[in-house]
């Protein structure tokens, strides 16, 4: 579904040349649940924004569900962006001026979808995680938990393949970060595949599937099937 | 789309009202300044009589001896003698003719009923009222005969009617011009006009008269002009009809040639005319020399509208202009304060060019609510203007298309200096805010 061959990420100034990515090598198959970990500064969140496609990369091969995203517009990017990614992000990026059935509707404006179809999917989507009673709070009246399970929300209305997480639970409790979590691989169950950048590795380990990022490359590789105390492979 | 963003845009407004306003403001007092400039031009330039204004021709003969000169830009006179003047009104033409002179009278009706008071008056040729489209409303012009014999009948406006009789309907009536008794033939509806073309000797822009009296009066009465007489050559003048056969030009002269074959036809007839004049001595130039200029040429010709109107124009456009470069610094802060909201749409899957047009919708919300407001502007300085001087009265007004123009400028600005600070954020990456937001 999502394939990167030799992807490379140089961001360079007057001084420096200074590479983010090389190398990258990564194979996801549909309905995988991928936890990426290391250190900071090691390339994690540009390795997450290019799968996005919300950064160019300087050189390799992208593939995502067989398009070749290099070769996309900046139309076509965003339109498939649309069509197939949902974001959960560390910070929630939730529209502060928008209450949550607007966050919600973001993604589904933009795909041109008729009123009462977007009405459907967000009371569904707020449903599934929670929140349908405060469809008219806004952002800034909710938890930091609750703000993250709207954007989860905004994640699902478009109904999207990919899930890309960075840090969904960096800002949060404990308890609200198992929730969240509970709450991704529920999603993860139903179908979607999911990318999940953390640094916290007990939650890391409850991924399927871990891959480490140092220094820009594809470090290590781990797959932890079941019990997310057995390392499985390499 | 476009509903949802003209949504987010006021959501936009309330979200910083404070420069929201500013820059309200900014547009409104710009688009005021030049709206007020910019009406005042738009009047002075208008067509005057659209439906006929390539149709009324005002006639100039050249009687000065070769060798003299004129202040008129071709060395032409403006206006024309008397003998000239009847002899084009009284030649066997099948055209419209009016010849009009601009005269004054002490207006009261021999009674104390109405207090006297000092009127301007048109003395013209029944042709007039049709050539210029001046409606009756009660009545009807004089007829040839009165004309012919210069019978004491005029033609009053309506509202002097209302001033003078209490009634709209003030034909039969009977009022006095100093000492002449004269009796209302026909009432006309007002005459509305903001360049007053048909005589423009004594200012371009004064009020029509609201009193019209016949042509033939001129001599039967000895009506003398409170226009401009202007001689080229020493004349004595001691008795009235000297004025009369003199070769001073004090009187104006139009025709209604309704096509090309009309209007080369009489050029013709003045070719003739100035042959046969100069055999009696009269326009001694070698070559005959006369001119058809119809009403926008005529306008034109005497520069109603001069450089400085158009100077007044361009500065208030450089004020506009001056008011826009300091809301593209407004504009371009606080749309990079919101790249931040901008990047978390991108990555919802907006592309450049939709977040490019949420930013013009809103820059054009603030170009029409400046341009609401800049009609207030320019009201009160065209109020302001129409104060300072009665010459501004009909002139110092927004006319529908003038209100119509002034939100479309307002936009129009906007969207220019909003196009740079559009562009800049809509191609912010992305990537930069969502990590920091």
């Amino acid at each position: 579904m999502l394939k990167m061959n030799n992807i490379s990420k140089m961001y360079q100034t007057e001084m420096v040349q200074t590479h983010a990515l090389r190398d990258f090598n990564l194979h996801v198959e549909e309905g995988e649940f991928i936890a990426v970990t290391g250190p900071s500064g090691s390339g994690k969140t540009t390795f997450l924004n290019i799968a996005g496609m919300l950064e160019p990369f300087t050189g390799g091969d992208y593939l995502l569900d067989g398009i070749d995203v290099g070769k996309l517009n900046d139309n076509q990017r965003a339109d498939l962006r649309n069509q197939k990614i949902g974001f959960i992000f560390q910070g929630f990026n939730l529209i502060p001026d928008l209450n949550l059935y607007e966050n919600v509707e973001v993604p589904l404006r933009y795909r041109g979808i008729k009123a009462a179809e977007r009405k459907r999917r967000i009371e569904q989507c707020l449903e599934q995680v929670g929140l349908a009673s405060r469809a008219k709070h806004l952002p800034q009246q909710l938890s930091g938990g609750q703000q993250q399970r709207v954007a989860i929300a905004r994640a699902l209305a478009g109904d999207p393949r990919f899930l890309l997480a960075d840090e969904p639970t960096g800002n949060l409790d404990s308890l609200m970060a198992r929730q969240v979590m509970e709450l991704l691989e529920q999603i993860n169950r139903d179908g979607a595949t999911i990318i999940m950048v953390t640094h916290d590795a007990e939650l890391a380990r409850r991924a399927p599937r871990n891959i480490q990022v140092v220094d820009g490359q594809l470090a290590d590789f781990t797959l932890y099937q079941g019990n997310p105390n057995v390392a499985v492979g390499a | 789309m476009f509903s949802h963003y003209i949504d987010l845009g006021w959501r936009s407004f309330k979200r910083t009202p404070l420069v929201s306003l500013l820059m309200v403001l900014a547009i409104a007092v710009g688009i005021g300044i030049t709206m007020t400039s910019l009406s005042v031009y738009h009047m002075m330039s208008m067509d005057p009589i659209p439906d006929k204004s390539d149709k009324l021709f005002a006639v100039q003969l050249q009687t000065i001896d070769e060798g003299q000169t004129w202040w008129s830009p071709d060395n032409l006179p403006y206006q024309l003698t008397y003998k000239d003047t009847e002899s084009l009104l009284k030649s066997d033409l099948p055209y419209k003719r009016a010849a009009l002179m601009a005269t004054g009278f002490s207006v009261h009706l021999n009674s104390d009923k109405v207090k006297p008071f000092l009127e301007e008056t048109r003395v013209t040729s029944r042709d007039a009222f049709s050539m210029f489209n001046l409606p009756f409303i009660h009545g009807d012009v004089w007829s040839q005969e009165q004309e012919d014999s210069a019978a004491p009948v005029t033609v009053i406006s309506s509202s002097l009617s209302k001033k003078l009789f209490g009634s709209e309907n003030g034909v039969g009536q009977t009022l006095y011009l100093d000492d002449l008794s004269v009796q209302v033939v026909g009432v006309i509806k007002d005459w509305q006009l903001h360049v007053k073309y048909y005589d423009l000797n004594n200012g371009s822009f004064n009020e029509p008269e609201q009193i019209f009296i016949p042509f033939s009066l001129i001599k039967a009465h000895e009506i003398n002009t409170w226009g401009n007489t202007n001689g080229w050559k020493h004349e004595p003048v001691k008795v009235f009809n000297d004025k009369l056969q003199s070769e001073k030009f004090w009187l104006q002269f139009w025709v209604e040639l309704n096509n090309e074959t009309e209007k080369r036809a009489f050029e013709g007839y003045l070719a003739n005319y100035i042959a046969e004049e100069k055999k009696t001595g009269r326009f001694t130039r070698e070559q005959a020399e006369y001119k058809l200029r119809d009403v926008n040429e005529w306008i034109s010709y005497w520069e109603v509208v001069n450089e400085d109107n158009k100077i007044m124009v361009a500065l208030s456009f450089m004020f506009l202009a001056v008011c826009l470069a300091n809301i593209l610094g407004l504009l371009l802060a606080k749309f990079l304060r919101r790249a931040p909201e901008v990047g978390v749409r991108r990555a919802l899957g907006a592309s450049k060019r939709q977040v490019f047009f949420q930013h013009i919708v809103e820059v054009g919300m603030l170009g029409l609510f400046g341009g609401v407001i800049g009609i207030i502007v320019a009201q009160l300085g065209l109020f302001g203007i129409r104060q300072s001087l009665s010459y501004y009265d009909s002139l110092a007004n927004m006319d529908i298309s003038m209100l119509m123009t002034a939100p479309i400028i307002a936009i129009l600005a906007c969207i220019i200096a909003g196009l740079y600070p559009a562009w800049v954020v809509c191609n912010t990456t992305p990537a930069t805010y969502l990590k920091t937001q």
